[in-house]
């Protein structure tokens, strides 16, 4: 059998791009990591491994805890982790979801082309960086008093389209139409509707932005089609999630599990997996609580894409509808839903929280859940690169139920420190690199956001959707490449 | 006496010490405002928080929670972090059964400064413990991982 040694841990090949870590003490399950040699060569570096082991120590673990190709280290539970919890006898991880509920990428589409904007670049990268706010205390696109939020965290996305920032063909191309269900926003605590009231329509800092791409790949002619992608064609991308109001209920629910579940946070080994039970009422509140967070973080980028077709209004001297500004879709990668799976040898379907944290959902054509407009191609997965490298569009491959619980990649992962990446670029100097030598117009609120984020830090990305796409969980469709990139 | 920003791939780890259970607590905060502001402006002024929880680390979490909830709700990044008592509970005046923290911080205008946005404290591999054997005063130490 070949293995793999990462300094203590040894991992089976159990065959190309599928590593296990077998079952072993505490572990109710194997851990599984899914990638290339070189990526796990670059994954062995940090405490991702501890961190996904630790994985399969919640109760109702199902089949494994799982691995993208771009995890690395986060809290708890590993960004790029899938874990299937039993929604019957199992339980909900807030810690799993991360503080960054529905933190997610929608693209749009547009029908202007790359020679179209050339010449605009400055003027249009100063136009989005005025007028979406980013960063720390930039406000929101609306400024609304707790009865909004309620009606935000209730309805999502419907909310925005009786408001004037949406249209109904936005709701069609974003999972659940942009509004979920069981959203209880009474289980939303006030602190938290107090941090997401100046925040309704905000990028946020740290590693979101906005990106005006160009495609310049589409591997996949016929599903490129169905997606509205072309060569040479713009699209806009917008990374980002539930701000304050998502980061305080995540911690709002570890406290009360540390209160009323010590028991069952006593069996695990890091603190910040902490759980409820399933069937409990904490249980029960977070998941209402989640799923108000996120409706807000939908109508968030939601306004901000909104936002973005006025500013290319402007910048262009047409209307958004005549440059064909069209949602493709709208994924999440820090969430947990409730899914009927099969599971098990002798195909039984069970209902499983499925958490995603940096994993994004992948459904395969033909699943009902996938929305109509692209359901019999399979759902349109983004995966967003650096600001030096490409993103990618990928759709959910074949062999995602079977291998991943319908799950892929979310990103290129980071591979270098906050701290470390500072000490190595000056803001500055990366911004001058990438329109010198790339034509990329970078704008951020500050240089050290710019050095953090800087296309050093991260994995290749190329190499992360090589893997998901040699496995079958999310296959390429169409590369892009930026032009223009707002942070905070 | 003081903080270290430490390593971690796609956060920021806060490394503490201090003289007494206070100090480390403000050492931390002063950590976790660094890592939000490289230069923090004169400007702003300061006000008071309490924060009362069951035991010692979730007081620190709690503290640390309740900074960020003021920066946004403030609009303001806490600084100059002072933390004037912490209360046990057998000590608590009228016998509460919680610890309970007094502190108070200097709030830099956010529109007067280039902050980044701290997300969350966590709990993931948090330390907070007393160091020394020796004596009554070894001081304290703490780690705690920022998520960014």
């Amino acid at each position: 059998m070949t293995t793999f040694d990462a300094d203590g841990i040894t991992l089976e090949r159990v065959r190309e791009y599928v590593w296990e870590i077998p079952q072993d003490g505490d572990m109710r399950v194997p851990a599984r990591v899914l990638a290339s040699e070189a990526l796990l060569e670059e994954i062995k570096e940090d405490k991702t491994l501890e961190q996904i082991k630790n994985t399969t120590h919640l109760p109702g673990i199902t089949n494994y805890a799982i691995c993208m190709p771009d995890g690395h280290q986060g809290y708890g539970f590993p960004v790029g982790g899938v874990g299937a919890l039993d929604a019957e006898n199992g339980c909900i991880s807030p810690g799993a979801v991360g503080y960054d509920i529905n933190c997610g990428v929608r693209m749009m589409r547009t029908n202007l082309t790359y020679d179209e904007v050339r010449g605009h670049e400055e003027e249009l990268v100063d136009s989005l960086f005025a007028n979406v706010p980013s960063g720390l205390g930039g406000g929101g696109i609306v400024e609304a008093g707790v009865d909004t939020v309620d009606e935000i965290l209730a309805r999502g996305v419907d909310w925005a389209l009786e408001n004037g920032h949406a249209v109904e063909d936005d709701l069609l191309h974003c999972e659940d139409e942009g509004m979920r269900e069981g959203a209880e926003p009474e289980k939303v605590s006030q602190k938290a509707k107090d941090r997401g009231k100046n925040q309704i329509g905000s990028l946020g800092s740290g590693n979101h932005f906005l990106e005006v791409q160009r495609v310049t790949d589409v591997f996949d002619a016929d599903v490129g089609e169905a997606y509205g992608l072309e060569e040479d064609r713009i699209v806009v991308l917008i990374h980002c999630g539930s701000r304050g109001l998502g980061h305080q209920t995540c911690n709002d629910y570890l406290r009360k599990i540390e209160q009323q579940h010590q028991g069952l946070l006593d069996q695990l080994p890091d603190k910040e997996l902490a759980a409820a039970p399933a069937g409990s009422q904490l249980a029960e509140d977070y998941y209402g609580a989640m799923n108000a967070a996120i409706n807000f973080a939908w109508v968030n980028r939601q306004l901000i894409m909104h936002r973005t077709r006025q500013v290319f209004e402007r910048v262009f001297d047409r209307s958004w509808e005549e440059m064909e500004m069209e949602l493709l879709y709208d994924v999440a990668h820090n969430i947990a839903k409730k899914e009927t799976h099969t599971v098990g040898a002798d195909g039984e379907e069970r209902e499983l929280y499925v958490h995603r944290k940096g994993a994004t959902r992948a459904f395969p054509a033909g699943h009902p859940e996938v929305p109509s407009a692209y359901r019999d191609v399979g759902q349109p997965v983004i995966i967003p690169g650096s600001m030096g490298a490409g993103s990618y569009v990928l759709r959910g491959g074949e062999n995602s139920m079977d291998l991943t619980f319908g799950s892929t990649a979310h990103g290129a992962g980071r591979l270098m420190s906050r701290t470390q990446a500072k000490d190595e670029f000056w803001g500055g100097d990366v911004q001058q690199d990438l329109a010198d030598q790339q034509e990329i117009h970078v704008k951020a609120q500050s240089g050290a956001t710019i050095a953090e984020e800087a296309p050093g830090v991260y994995k290749d990305v190329d190499e992360v959707v090589r893997v998901s796409d040699e496995l079958g969980i999310g296959d390429r469709v169409a590369r892009t490449f930026p032009v223009c990139n707002i942070k905070g | 006496m003081g903080y270290e920003l430490r390593d971690h791939t796609a956060d920021v780890a806060v490394a503490a010490t201090g003289d007494s259970l206070a100090n480390v607590f403000a050492a931390v905060a002063n950590g976790l405002a660094a890592a939000s502001c490289d230069e923090i402006a004169d400007a702003g002024d300061r006000f008071s928080l309490a924060v009362t929880a069951e035991n010692r680390e979730a007081l620190l979490f709690d503290y640390l929670d309740e900074l960020i909830y003021l920066r946004d709700v403030r609009a303001a990044l806490p600084v100059d972090h002072r933390v004037d008592s912490i209360e046990t509970p057998s000590a608590a005046s009228g016998g509460a059964d919680e610890w309970q923290l007094a502190a108070s911080a200097r709030g830099v205008p956010l529109s007067e400064i280039d902050a980044r946005e701290v997300k969350a404290v966590t709990y993931s591999e948090m330390r907070l413990e007393r160091v020394g054997t020796d004596g009554d005063d070894g001081g304290w130490e703490a780690y705690v991982v920022f998520d960014v």
